[in-house]
């Protein structure tokens, strides 16, 4: 029992790795109601490809209806009458496609793997924990993700069908029935949020009480791996965020509900209201979907240069400022409502501004790989994609954030290939950078590499052509979320390009069976992983993959930065962060994590 | 507490932290002074002419100074870590923004 | 040799974080979420108060002033309780754990039956949150957000009340001890946000 003096908060409530005990615990508390975040982040990685399958499913029906209009869809023969009458797809179905596949891919596929998924994996390890502070909310945050997800998967199969008012859900569309033809479906969408918000939130309070409170010793704020200052501010994102959307659902939902009039016009209510309450949530939900994506690429692009990271405090303030001044550009998103110019100007300019600090982490991206000694492993490949298609999406949104400009171009098909290239080529390149590079460390067996590189090429390629003609889509009128561009003359001229990118997203989605096809192989005879395969320095590469239940045998201790590589004068070209300075034997420490003996900082000679 | 393992099992405990020796407040007299501003709120409310503006300030100013009453002395924020106390601060300006900043909007 | 200018010496004491035990941060950093979701209801009612200003009557016209402000000293009256609880097991004093405890459900109960109470008698007077029912004075707003404001602040007392039974309960049980008191203090911590926001939305709803 730990006495009551100096010992810093938790560090005795941590329970450590115990390889002399066997773990006695039932499969079902191993692997299925597990409390180890180890466990629950493979369990998040798994629902959340899942739902990126659907999601992308939801995409390629979209995709037959502007690239073969109005001719019945292959398969489309299973589908019910309400949906695609002898496979030809109705107007109202393409609505729900697009809400949906906007649904599903935001929030059931990029914020868990980023955050449910890589928050998990790597934030106690990162810090040097046993495991997350409060393990049974970590899982309750995973279980709760599952009636969410089956509550937004049945609202396609009842009366009215799926919500069909866009991801964004704008009232009064969404708020009247009758204007949308659904009924029970978009009231199962507010109430599947409402639902998987309290999963994120749960999330977020854990996250933010481990890496604030459960850093090992040694384990400084800036001797933090980038992901996890990543994660940190992503957290504080999604609990300041997450609420005001909760907010603005349940209001939504009383006037479906209840029938309170809050976005009603006709009795007072205010549609617009809906769109700040939304945006307001909608554009640090953004910064959710990238903040965390940008700390695994800097962590991947870091050890595949074998350099440090350039600039690492620029980079952790450039997070910071991201983070900040999110809260102030939301309006960006509602140029054509009709806002006073003066209060648009506003907004254009601080979103000009927030360009600045994902600029800088830009170039020290750059200046990382700058003279580096790079390995193109798959993460690797992944991560520099990262950032080439991040700049493209990033630039594409300058021209956005210009007023003037944006009058021309919003609800078009530039805005479109903008989201895409932030969100596929952005997020998820990263997402499959970090998933090559950590997948050795949660299951014990690499990935395949050549798989993965043909996964990565064809990805590369296909996703380009599908997303890039968008802009000039956008640029020449074309509408988004439109069931039938062709009622417009002028973009009958269109259509060429809309085959083309529908074709170019079967070869897309097609690829994507390479991934899934390395990852069930993988699992069951994957080459073994060792403990460290990618010579790589932060706390988890010092354990077994996968680590033990309670992960270190006892409390790290932490000696450097996690960014040391090519250090001159060292042999090897990488400086674990757990590594004691040369000829120091690693201190000797109860369990209880109080070092025993001398607990003055030690000197910087060498112990003799 | 005790887990699956029984390597360590300590339960959590909150002398743990290093508690920083303060008199306790007096929480009657907290109580009290709660009460009074209550009061005067409603009398302000129903029994002053003042006009709106004016009405609206003092009454959210008294109830943002009895909110700070209870954050400081019944949440014990006053004898807290400053550090906790400024992550508290840093959020309440995003409230405040939600709350308020959306009014002055014109064109609705 | 250490001679790497980015060598940095080992450093053998834990982290201090913030300095206080993770459920009280936890806490703490749920209760900064809360703060955001009564903002966005009560951000809500002031854009359609300021744009719909003739469906509010005047304070006192239609809600139960004097009714509420009992019920508010009641409020404050059971966050007393509630520190006094904590104080009593911050001593080892078990039977004042017990007592003030007890204290507090009986305090928040009865503010939530009297609010229940309010609710019935406001609905027979046509003051309800439907639009085409609402039959009081003003307009349909007025109705919907305050039962929304002040029904979501219910909610939370509500569960506030059947997290004390549960830690009640563990109370009786001996659970708690002048070394273990932390779930009571976030449980104290929860209970005074809970009059916190009504302080606030007291203000707002009923006195504006």
């Amino acid at each position: 029992m730990s006495t009551t003096q100096l010992v810093a908060p938790n560090v005795s409530a941590q329970h450590w790795a115990d390889p002399s005990h066997p773990d006695e615990r039932p499969f079902i508390r191993k692997y299925v109601f597990s409390t180890d975040h180890k466990v629950i982040g493979c369990q998040f990685m798994f629902l959340s490809l899942f739902f990126l399958l659907v999601g992308g499913l939801l995409a390629m029906m979209m995709r037959w209806q502007l690239g073969y209009p109005g001719q019945p869809m292959p398969g489309g023969g299973v589908l019910p009458e309400t949906m695609a009458p002898g496979g030809i797809l109705l107007p109202e179905f393409y609505n729900s496609l697009v809400t949906m596949h906007g649904t599903f891919m935001i929030f059931f596929a990029i914020m868990p793997l980023l955050v449910g998924m890589f928050g998990n994996w790597l934030i106690p390890l990162h810090v040097g924990a046993s495991d997350m502070a409060f393990p049974r909310l970590n899982m309750m945050s995973f279980w709760i993700t599952i009636p969410a997800g089956l509550i937004m998967v049945a609202s396609f199969f009842v009366a009215g069908g799926a919500s069909g008012a866009g991801w964004t859900g704008y009232a009064p569309l969404s708020a009247v029935p009758e204007y949308s033809g659904v009924y029970m479906g978009q009231k199962l969408w507010c109430i599947s949020l409402v639902i998987l918000g309290f999963g994120s939130l749960m999330g977020a309070v854990n996250y933010i009480t481990t890496i604030v409170n459960m850093r090992a010793p040694g384990m400084s704020w800036f001797r933090l791996p980038l992901p996890v200052w990543a994660l940190f501010i992503t957290s504080i994102l999604v609990l300041l965020a997450m609420p005001v959307l909760a907010g603005a659902l349940i209001m939504l939902l009383f006037d479906q509900l209840i029938g309170t009039s809050f976005f009603l016009p006709e009795t007072g209510g205010q549609p617009l209201m809906w769109q700040h309450l939304f945006w307001y949530f909608g554009h640090p939900e953004v910064y959710i979907l990238i903040l965390p994506a940008m700390g695994i690429a800097s962590e991947v692009i870091s050890n595949g240069s074998r350099k440090p990271i350039f600039g690492y405090p620029a980079m952790v303030g450039a997070i910071v400022a991201i983070a900040f001044l999110g809260w102030v550009v939301w309006g960006h998103h509602m140029f054509m409502s009709g806002m006073n110019p003066l209060l648009g100007s506003s907004f254009m300019v601080s979103t000009m501004v927030i360009a600045v600090p994902s600029a800088i982490k830009v170039f020290n991206w750059l200046g990382t790989m700058w003279r580096g000694s790079i390995h193109f492993h798959v993460p690797m490949l992944n991560a520099v994609a990262f950032v080439a298609m991040f700049v493209i999406g990033g630039l594409s949104g300058v021209f956005m954030a210009s007023t003037p400009v944006d009058i021309y171009i919003h609800d078009t098909y530039f805005i479109v290939a903008h989201l895409h290239y932030v969100l596929f080529g952005g997020s998820l390149f990263a997402i499959f950078a970090g998933l090559y590079y950590w997948f050795p460390k949660y299951y014990g067996r690499m990935l395949n590499p050549m798989l993965g590189k043909i996964h990565f090429a064809l990805t590369f390629v296909f996703y380009n052509l599908v997303f890039f003609p968008m802009h000039n889509l956008g640029l020449a009128g074309h509408i988004r979320r439109i069931y039938d561009p062709n009622q417009y003359g002028f973009l009958e001229p269109l259509q060429p390009v809309n085959t083309f990118i529908t074709l170019s997203a079967f070869l897309l989605g097609a690829a994507q069976l390479v991934f899934i096809f390395n990852l069930a192989w993988s699992l069951w005879r994957g080459q073994r992983a060792p403990a460290n395969p990618w010579n790589a320095n932060s706390l988890e590469w010092s354990l077994p993959s996968p680590p033990p239940h309670g992960n270190f045998t006892a409390m790290p201790h932490v000696y450097r930065g996690p960014y040391e590589y090519s250090v001159t004068g060292r042999e090897a070209d990488f400086w674990p962060q757990w590594e004691p300075p040369d000829g120091r034997p690693a201190p000797d420490h109860s369990p209880d994590g109080v070092l025993i003996g001398d607990q003055k900082p030690a000197s910087r000679e060498p112990h003799r | 507490m005790a887990e699956e393992h029984g390597h360590g099992t300590v339960a959590a405990s909150a002398a743990t932290e290093e508690r920083v020796a303060h008199a306790a407040p007096n929480y009657y007299l907290i109580w009290l002074y709660l009460l009074i501003m209550t009061v005067a709120e409603v009398v302000v409310a129903f029994v002053s002419q003042l006009p709106q503006t004016w009405l609206i300030l003092i009454l959210l100013g008294l109830a943002v100074w009895k909110a700070a009453l209870v954050a400081m002395y019944y949440m014990h924020l006053r004898f807290e870590p400053p550090r906790l106390v400024m992550l508290i601060m840093a959020a309440l300006p995003l409230a405040v923004l939600l709350a308020v900043t959306v009014v002055t909007m014109e064109g609705w | 040799m250490s001679a790497h200018g980015a060598v940095p010496v080992a450093v053998t004491r834990p982290m201090e974080g913030m300095k206080v035990y993770n459920q009280k941060l936890g806490m703490w950093v749920f209760l900064l979420s809360e703060v955001m979701f009564f903002s966005s209801l009560i951000g809500a009612y002031i854009i359609l108060r300021f744009a719909n200003p003739e469906q509010w009557a005047e304070p006192g016209v239609v809600l139960a002033v004097p009714l509420t402000a009992f019920n508010t000293f009641m409020l404050i009256c059971s966050s007393v309780t509630m520190v006094k609880a904590f104080a009593a097991i911050e001593h080892g004093d078990q039977a004042g754990l017990k007592k003030w405890l007890l204290a507090t459900i009986l305090l928040g109960a009865a503010f939530v039956g009297i609010q229940v109470y309010e609710y019935i008698q406001l609905a027979g007077h046509g003051f309800v949150p439907m639009r085409d029912a609402y039959a009081a004075e003003g307009g349909p707003l007025y109705g919907a957000t305050f039962y929304t404001m002040t029904g979501f602040h219910g909610t939370h007392v509500t569960i506030g009340v059947l997290c004390l039974i549960f830690t009640a309960i563990k109370a009786f049980r001996g659970h708690y001890t002048e070394m273990n008191y932390g779930g009571v203090e976030i449980m104290g911590l929860y209970w005074h946000f809970v009059d916190l926001v009504w302080i606030i939305l007291f203000t707002i709803v009923y006195l504006i």
